[in-house]
């Protein structure tokens, strides 16, 4: 089974030599990170079973801080070493790879000139100047262009790779890789958006090996983000909703009562931003942004981070959508408004002094 | 002229650096660094309420995130006259000193390592030892694969390579332990921080996070799995290098540079932000001994060889970023801060010369001079060091838990001020980092910062005097050119990180000229 076409290598090949143990574990592993049941498990197993080749990655940094490959060596289960090892032919990664200046230009090229292979990017493309970031003397638009011509497919990763995040507000004007494919400026071919910021590792993780199942890119929604990760709204799946729905609001964060209040006040975005944060939670689980009482800053959706500031305040629209509406234009039917809960608290009686229905001071 | 050579990217670093370098004889007779790479958070901060300086911030760099969101932190709660709770203060210095392990065990393993190492030397392990045997199955049959990637390519070993199969495969094995102890450290942070990278409770007047009772004893026994590492590994490994296979390379002193270093201290140890663990402090002229005061009046930066508007070195409260593209003699977008008008190295090597760290002191005696070698074994003995306190840290914030009015923020001033300014200062794993911030309006006026690489990485200034990056170059041994490895060696023994150190760029000026050196 050919995942990525003519010339294309076979992702099943990475498992040929790993033993029994660990591969069982890495196909366990793999299966939470995409919802499966235990009952996937044989299945990734066969499909990964009769492996000839690992399949080839180039990971570009343009405009990044290296946070998401920061972030992606966070994956714990199946770990970095056996991705980065066993898994994938990681070609080109400035961060992790053990060449530097011509020996690493000659790798990168070498592999395009194979093709087939998957194309990571993180870091966003100036659009100001090509100038504010050159790589080898290359701009950077013109490496990821001709990366991309020969890619299979196309993960951008992190909020700056995927909509310019926090650098598309500055004067370089960064830009995401479905700008540059819109533009003429890079090849069109499959793009999968992983927002956030930084990427999720297994956000990361599991699309590879959604690829290395199904040979195709995941379901995805409007603005090209795996549906099995960005399909709901933080606010409605939130640890804190029942607060919300109660009109308990956090105002200090030293209180011990209101401590897991909810954090509307404080300007969390989490009624305007879809991702599993919630149910996933970052870091092995051990916390996330809500959890950890900071709250959501929206860096899954495209209006970040411009489009969210303040962020420590209280906000009522996003990107010109008025709450009644973020949901629905987001999301379809899934999604339920917050206005709605308002209106219908405020009828109840249920909202407070402080309450988001009064000005809560923190214009 | 001697033959010239350009080391692009320079590869397992944060961001994008270019260095050039001329040789004569087998050696660097002169050198150049520059960041590729710029955004201008600057110009986008400028407008936006303050509070968000923190979290932005935290964007200079995916590596160093915390150091950055404390130093703009400590910015504002200058600004905003919120004094911070010693709960929370104790927080800030857990959360930091978290990043600060992993950073450092990522360096060693993962960013340096490989440039010592002969790995296909594990092929002749002949040992016994299960675990090694299993590190050496792996690699072999990543060898018979045919695909080593990313192992391979490389510069190619050399006489200071380490090609002893037992201590390669050790040091291999201790490579993949180490990438999952990174995360344990990382996931310390993100316990007390939300998340990493990228750590989310550190906001103007303290955090935003009572920890509760399981929270803690998670991080102690993490923190106590991670001490371990550090104490029965990374020590070991450092030290074994350091005064074995690489003891002739620290003879030699390579990398050595301006012995000039400059801490401005970090992890403030009461509430008046005075008593710092690591101490502040100045060294000039490689007088090791005899440590300064640290005056931060005495900061400037010089944009003689930058692409800024001509004009005096001036301290950054006062620093413009008006680019002047046509200037001939510029060729960096680094700004070149000095103190007291000399060059200085920031880092580990400079925090531990500057406490007079005795194991340091004790390596010193032994002939290891300063240098490359001698900064990983300073980054080693800080980490060992920092572990240790954090154990100490822990204690008081239990202590100070179960007393009444504990507090972590100072709620009553988190409103933007109409108008203030405010400085932070702070030690990023890299080294000495600023952070200015001017509020007018209750908005963000103007924001600056001088970051660890900024100093190490600058170009040369009005005296021509070199940047650190580049005088640790000068006399490095390149005996072939195609295979400049003590080149990277000397740099990344830095822990370079550029994104930050370009990250300011003039508003208003989208052009950047593209610069060749003749």
């Amino acid at each position: 089974m050919l995942l990525f076409g003519k010339g294309g290598s076979n992702l099943l090949s990475s498992f040929r030599n790993i033993n029994r143990r660990d591969f069982l574990k890495f196909c366990a592993g793999t299966a939470t990170i995409l919802g499966l049941s235990e009952a996937a498990v044989p299945r990734i197993a066969r499909a990964v079973g009769d492996a000839a080749k690992k399949p080839a990655v180039i990971w570009l940094e343009g405009q990044d801080c290296a946070g998401c490959s920061i972030s992606f060596i966070n994956t714990s289960n199946p770990g970095t070493a056996e991705i980065v090892l066993d898994t994938i032919s990681l070609r080109y990664h400035e961060t992790l790879m053990a060449a530097s200046g011509h020996v690493a230009e000659k790798a990168l090229h070498d592999t395009i000139a194979e093709g087939g292979y998957v194309l990571i990017v993180e870091g966003s493309i100036p659009e100001a100047d090509d100038r504010f970031c050159t790589i080898a003397d290359t701009p950077f638009v013109k490496t990821v262009s001709k990366a991309a011509a020969n890619a299979a497919a196309v993960i951008a990763i992190g909020a700056c790779a995927t909509y310019g995040g926090i650098p598309r507000g500055t004067p370089s004007k960064g830009q995401g890789v479905g700008w540059a494919m819109e533009k003429g400026l890079v090849p069109k071919k499959p793009l999968i958006n992983l927002s956030t910021c930084p990427v999720h590792p297994e956000h990361l993780v599991g699309t590879i090996v959604y690829y290395l199942l199904f040979a195709k890119a995941p379901p995805m929604d409007s603005v090209g983000r795996p549906l099995m990760f960005f399909d709901k709204l933080i606010h409605d799946n939130c640890e804190r909703r029942g607060h919300f729905d109660n009109g308990e609001f956090l105002q200090d964060w030293n209180g011990f009562g209101e401590r897991n209040w909810c954090l509307y006040l404080k300007g969390c975005k989490g009624p305007f931003t879809y991702s599993d944060c919630p149910t996933r939670r970052w870091n092995d689980g051990l916390n996330w942004c809500i959890g950890c009482g900071a709250g959501c800053q929206g860096c899954a959706q495209p209006e970040f981070y411009t489009g969210m500031s303040p962020l420590y305040a209280k906000t009522t629209d996003i990107a010109g959508m008025k709450i009644e509406t973020v949901g629905a234009v987001l999301a379809g039917a899934t999604a339920i408004g917050l206005a709605g809960h308002f209106i219908g608290q405020a009828a109840t009686g249920r909202l407070g002094k402080g309450g988001p229905a009064e000005d809560g001071g923190e214009s | 002229m001697g033959k010239r050579i350009t080391v692009d990217p320079v590869t397992r670093i944060e961001g994008h650096l270019k260095i050039e370098v001329e040789l004569e004889n087998g050696k660097v007779k002169n050198a150049w660094s520059s960041g590729t790479m710029a955004r201008g958070f600057e110009a986008l901060l400028t407008g936006k309420d303050p509070r968000d300086a923190s979290w932005v911030t935290s964007r200079f760099c995916g590596v160093c995130f915390s150091v950055h969101t404390m130093a703009s932190a400590a910015a504002l709660d200058e600004a905003f006259g919120a004094e911070v709770p010693d709960g929370g203060r104790i927080l800030r210095n857990l959360i930091m000193a978290s990043e600060y392990l992993y950073d450092h065990i990522i360096h060693f393993y993962h960013l340096t390592a490989l440039d010592y190492l002969d790995i296909m030397a594990i092929a002749n392990y002949k040992g016994k030892d299960a675990e090694l045997l299993a590190v050496k199955d792996k690699i072999v049959s990543l060898v018979k694969r045919g695909d080593t990637h990313p192992l391979t390519p490389r510069y190619e070993p050399d006489d200071f390579s380490v090609a002893d199969p037992d201590i390669v495969i050790m040091a291999v094995k201790h490579y993949l332990d180490a990438l999952k102890i990174q995360v344990t450290a990382k996931n310390m942070g993100a316990i007390l921080g939300g998340r990493a990278p990228h750590f989310q409770t550190i906001v103007v007047g303290g955090v935003t996070q009572v920890p509760s009772v399981e929270q803690l004893g998670r991080f102690k026994s993490m923190l106590a799995e991670v001490t371990a590492f550090i104490k029965n590994v990374y020590m070991k490994d450092v030290l074994l290098f350091a005064t074995g296979p690489l003891f002739p390379l620290a003879k030699l002193g390579v990398g050595g540079g301006h012995l000039n270093y400059l801490s401005y201290g970090s992890f403030p140890e009461d509430s008046s932000g005075k008593n710092l663990f690591f101490k502040p402090g100045v060294i000039k002229n490689g007088n090791i001994p005899n440590p300064e005061e640290f005056d931060q009046q005495k900061i400037t930066e010089s944009v003689k060889h930058a692409w800024y508007r001509a004009k005096d070195p001036v301290h950054p409260y006062e620093g413009e970023q008006v680019f002047d593209l046509n200037k001939s003699d510029a060729y960096s977008f680094v700004k070149a801060p000095r103190y007291d008008g000399m060059p200085f190295e920031v880092g580990p090597q400079a925090r531990m010369f500057i406490m007079q760290e005795p194991n340091l002191m004790g390596l010193v005696k032994a002939g290891v001079k300063p240098g490359a070698v001698a900064r990983h074994g300073a980054r080693m003995l800080e980490t060992v060091m920092l572990a240790d306190q954090m154990q100490v840290w822990l204690g008081e914030l239990i202590d100070l838990m179960g007393k009444p009015g504990f507090k972590v923020h100072d709620t009553a001033n988190y409103e933007p001020p109409s108008s203030g300014e405010g400085s932070g200062y702070y030690e990023a794993p890299r080294g000495a980092l600023g952070h200015w911030i001017k509020i007018k309006d209750k908005k963000i006026e103007n924001y600056q910062a001088v970051v660890p690489s900024t100093w190490n990485a600058s170009p040369r200034d009005e005296k021509g005097q070199r940047g650190q990056y580049e005088e640790s170059l000068i006399g490095t041994p390149v005996p072939d050119p195609e295979n400049p490895i003590n080149i990277v060696r000397v740099i990344r023994s830095f822990d370079p990180c550029l994104a930050c150190a370009v990250h300011v760029i003039h508003p208003r000026t989208n052009e950047i000229l593209k610069f060749r050196i003749e």
